[in-house]
């Protein structure tokens, strides 16, 4: 397979798993938010600072309230994460392999972006139209995923998708776990044990957790248990631990792998060392920041053995050792 | 719908009706069929084909100042019709055409003899910018160099086929012809059954075997690349449709590495993976910045050297534009007698070569009946149609060719044929021309029918779609039953 286009397929999962996980972001916030008693607030600019986008939004925006930080996140193209970006790269990639991906994917890509175009400024700007929206677009992307588990030989092209898609999905874990860290509750007033165990449940709903942590885990929903669950889970595939471990078998079936499974196994290692009971908040969004740094280095990792490596043979070598694939 | 009542031929010729009124006879079945239809039905299935073109995302790019845009493939639901004795007769004489190109293009890198026999003077292709010197002395595999050209064929007032010109550097359009029968399909199912439409689809089949022909390591399946300029382009469509269809890999300049024994690998996520057939669709000056132009960002250096060594085949091979020029479009007919000692079956139209003196004196003097085309532009770019120019632009235009004769030749405005188009709910003519595209490698093919392109504008002349064309599935029809008694 040509590195250009494995670049761009694992690229293009990764902006349509992005766009699903912005969408189930902003679905939880919104849930959290009709949970808050009086008193406590959220803190919107925080919610920038999860994803990584507080420094690009303050260019172009003053205030960082609800609706301006919804249409940086959903709707503006100044924004390279926002859905709509995301949705219109993952279109603009997979038409740059329409050959090697089954036709109705690619029908499946371009009436989702037709449909993000058209409805993206109401869900911006409307609460009522805003969760059902975005949760057509997630069911959309499952769609999406769906018709390539089942519709399409699973050889490096699918692995490279795969890969895209868990890496991403690891990664907006971490960050849909950190949002806790987004609310400030009242110091006073009690009754805090059952508000913090609905904003954990808004974050199991909005990774699609809650049935599957209730049957495995508790019926209670407890912060150090939920992360637990979240990072370390191997069952439930939006955990972290899953991710890895789909990772890791993608990398299996890949040549030259050797460099990039290092990487993968120490990031396992890590996680794995990492205890999670009792974190004051600001420890916790520290430990989640080392996982999301550790997933940039698999990151690394891959695009220097399969997207880059050529630019470093055509430099080196004049004669060439041929392979088939 | 009652077609002979609310369908009016223009002067033109129809591809559908006859000038009383009544269908041709390859149409009359579609014409019946048409007369069926209740009002509003045509516009409805018209809308759900728009939308089919729209999920199907089937585009093209338009250049334009504010940039690229991606717009939806123009479509008109009619299709043109054409019985397949007629078709018979033009398919015999676009393989003769190209067999003649072929001979003449390495002709003319080898021996010339037909510049020594004094049938071609070597002043038109001195003057060409598409004689590339980087070729003189090759013979490529089978002697061909163009492999795939993409003939234009328009049928004037008393109905007869002319060649307008040959493609013969990166034609383009076969993708839609392929996609619009898909459509055509969706749209008349009923209509199929019992019509002896002959199919279309077995181009990429056919165009996989004459690359693969071309492959320079016999007895393995050979590794056959689609080169595009990129996502930009305005053809992108159609070069991953056909990649897609041949199971051949889209690759892209940067995507290509030439070794010091000249052979060419695609770099691939296990490394580098040799490639032994390139259809190229980007034009000679971009395609190896060490032979041609040093600025190419889109080529692969070292390509040339690669193909001249017999390394590699490529289609269409470098050079082959040579013959894809206007000027030496109008010796065609001398060039097909002097190689295959044939009359040209499809005839040219009559043309006059600006370089001539005596010819541009009628030119000039007769702008205001004249087409006047540049040598070697494509796309309908740079032309002057003289009955609809003013006399201000056509004073404009004289004084391009006084400045410039061997870059320029015209023909008379033919009154191209038309066929029923819809508009809003309505049929209307709109004038069309066919551009089949015909394969040369270890054999000849041609397509069955072609690319119908229409002019959407009403009397509308240009049927580029970079210029506000549009086009239909065309139908070879088996007339044999079809002409029953109506």
């Amino acid at each position: 397979m040509l590195s250009r286009v494995a670049e761009n397929l694992y690229w293009m999962a990764r902006y349509l798993e992005r766009a699903e996980n912005t969408a189930r972001l902003i679905n939880t916030t919104t849930d959290v938010l009709l949970d808050l008693p009086k008193g406590a607030s959220f803190g919107w600019d925080i919610l920038l600072k999860l994803v990584g986008l507080d420094e690009l939004f303050e260019e172009h925006y003053r205030e960082a309230n609800e609706s301006n930080i919804l249409r940086f996140l959903i709707q503006d193209e100044r924004n390279p994460s926002a859905i709509v970006s995301s949705i219109r790269r993952a279109r603009e990639n997979s038409r740059t392999f329409r050959e090697i991906l089954p036709k109705e994917f690619w029908e499946r890509v371009n009436g989702l972006y037709l449909y993000v175009q058209g409805f993206a400024s109401s869900a911006a700007q409307n609460r009522a139209q805003r969760y059902e929206v975005l949760n057509h677009i997630i069911e959309r992307n499952q769609s999406l995923a769906g018709l390539l588990i089942s519709c399409m030989s699973h050889d490096l092209v699918y692995e490279f998708i795969r890969l895209g898609r868990n890496i991403e999905r690891a990664d907006m874990t971490t960050r849909i776990a950190d949002i806790n860290a987004a609310v400030l509750l009242p110091r006073q007033g009690g009754a805090l044990e059952p508000l913090q165990e609905r904003l954990w449940m808004s974050v199991l709903k909005a990774l699609s957790a809650y049935q599957m942590y209730r049957r495995h885990v508790d019926v209670h929903v407890r912060g150090h248990a939920v992360l637990n669950y979240l990072l370390l889970d191997p069952h439930f595939p939006r955990t972290v631990r899953h991710c890895l471990s789909e990772i890791e078998e993608c990398l299996a079936m890949l040549p030259n792998h050797k460099e990039v499974m290092k990487v993968t196994r120490r990031t396992w290692r890590r996680l794995t060392g990492l205890r999670w009971e009792g974190l004051a908040p600001a420890v916790l969004h520290e430990y989640l920041d080392q996982v999301q740094t550790d997933l940039g280095a698999i990151h690394v990792a891959v695009s220097n053995q399969y997207f880059y490596f050529y630019m470093r043979q055509q430099q080196t070598t004049s004669t060439v050792r041929v392979v088939n694939e | 719908m009652n077609i002979s009542h609310d369908y009016r031929v223009s002067e033109a010729y129809d591809e559908l009706l006859e000038p009383g009124g009544q269908p041709r006879c390859a149409a009359r079945a579609l014409f019946h069929y048409l007369n069926t239809l209740q009002p509003g039905e045509l516009e409805a299935r018209r809308q759900s084909v728009d939308a089919a073109i729209m999920t199907m995302g089937i585009t093209f790019t338009v250049y334009s100042e504010a940039g690229n845009i991606d717009r939806a493939w123009p479509f008109d639901i009619i299709p043109r019709v054409m019985a397949k004795t007629e078709w018979m007769r033009i398919e015999e004489g676009l393989k003769q055409r190209l067999t003649a190109l072929n001979l003449f293009i390495n002709d003319l890198y080898n021996e010339q003899r037909i510049v020594k026999d004094g049938v071609f003077p070597l002043e038109v292709i001195a003057g060409s910018r598409n004689f590339r010197q980087q070729c003189v002395g090759i013979t490529p595999r089978f002697g061909v160099w163009a492999h795939i050209s993409g003939t234009d064929l328009v049928r004037d007032k008393d109905g007869t086929v002319y060649v307008l010109e040959d493609n013969l550097r990166v034609p383009s359009g076969v993708s839609y012809m392929l996609e619009n029968r898909q459509l055509t399909k969706r749209l008349f199912p009923e209509f199929f059954q019992g019509c002896d439409i002959l199919p279309v689809d077995d181009y990429p089949v056919q165009l996989y075997d004459a690359l693969a022909a071309l492959s320079p390591r016999d007895g393995e399946r050979p590794v056959v690349a689609v080169l595009t300029p990129g996502i930009f382009n305005s053809a992108y469509f159609e070069h991953s449709y056909l990649a897609q269809q041949m199971g051949a890999f889209l690759v892209e300049g940067s995507d290509l590495m030439v070794d010091a024994d000249d052979r060419v690998y695609m770099k691939t996520v296990s490394g580098p993976r040799r490639v032994d057939v390139i259809y190229r669709r980007i034009d000679d000056d971009f395609l190896d910045p060490e032979a041609f132009r040093p600025d190419s960002a889109l080529g692969v250096p070292g390509l040339m050297r690669a193909w001249r060594n017999g390394k590699v085949g490529i289609a269409n091979a470098p050079g082959s534009g040579v013959a894809d020029d206007k000027v030496v479009y109008t010796y065609l007919p001398k060039i097909i007698r002097y190689y295959l000692d044939q009359d040209p079956i499809i005839p040219n139209v009559p043309s006059y070569l600006c370089m001539d003196e005596k010819e541009r004196a009628y030119v000039l003097a007769n702008l205001d009946k004249l087409v006047v085309k540049p040598a070697n532009e494509s796309g309908g770019y740079g032309m002057i149609i003289g009955p609809r120019a003013s006399p201000e632009e056509r004073a404009a235009f004289a004084e391009l060719i006084r400045a410039n004769p061997r870059n320029y030749m015209a023909q008379p405005t033919l009154s191209i044929s038309t066929a029923p188009t819809l508009v809003g709910d309505c049929l209307a003519p709109r004038h069309l021309d066919l551009r089949p595209f015909i394969l040369q490698s270890s054999r000849l093919y041609a397509t069955t029918g072609g690319l119908t392109r229409v002019a959407l504008k009403a009397g509308s002349l240009v049927v580029n779609s970079s210029q506000g064309g549009g086009s239909k599935d065309t139908w070879i029809v088996d007339t044999e039953d079809a002409c029953y008694p109506a």
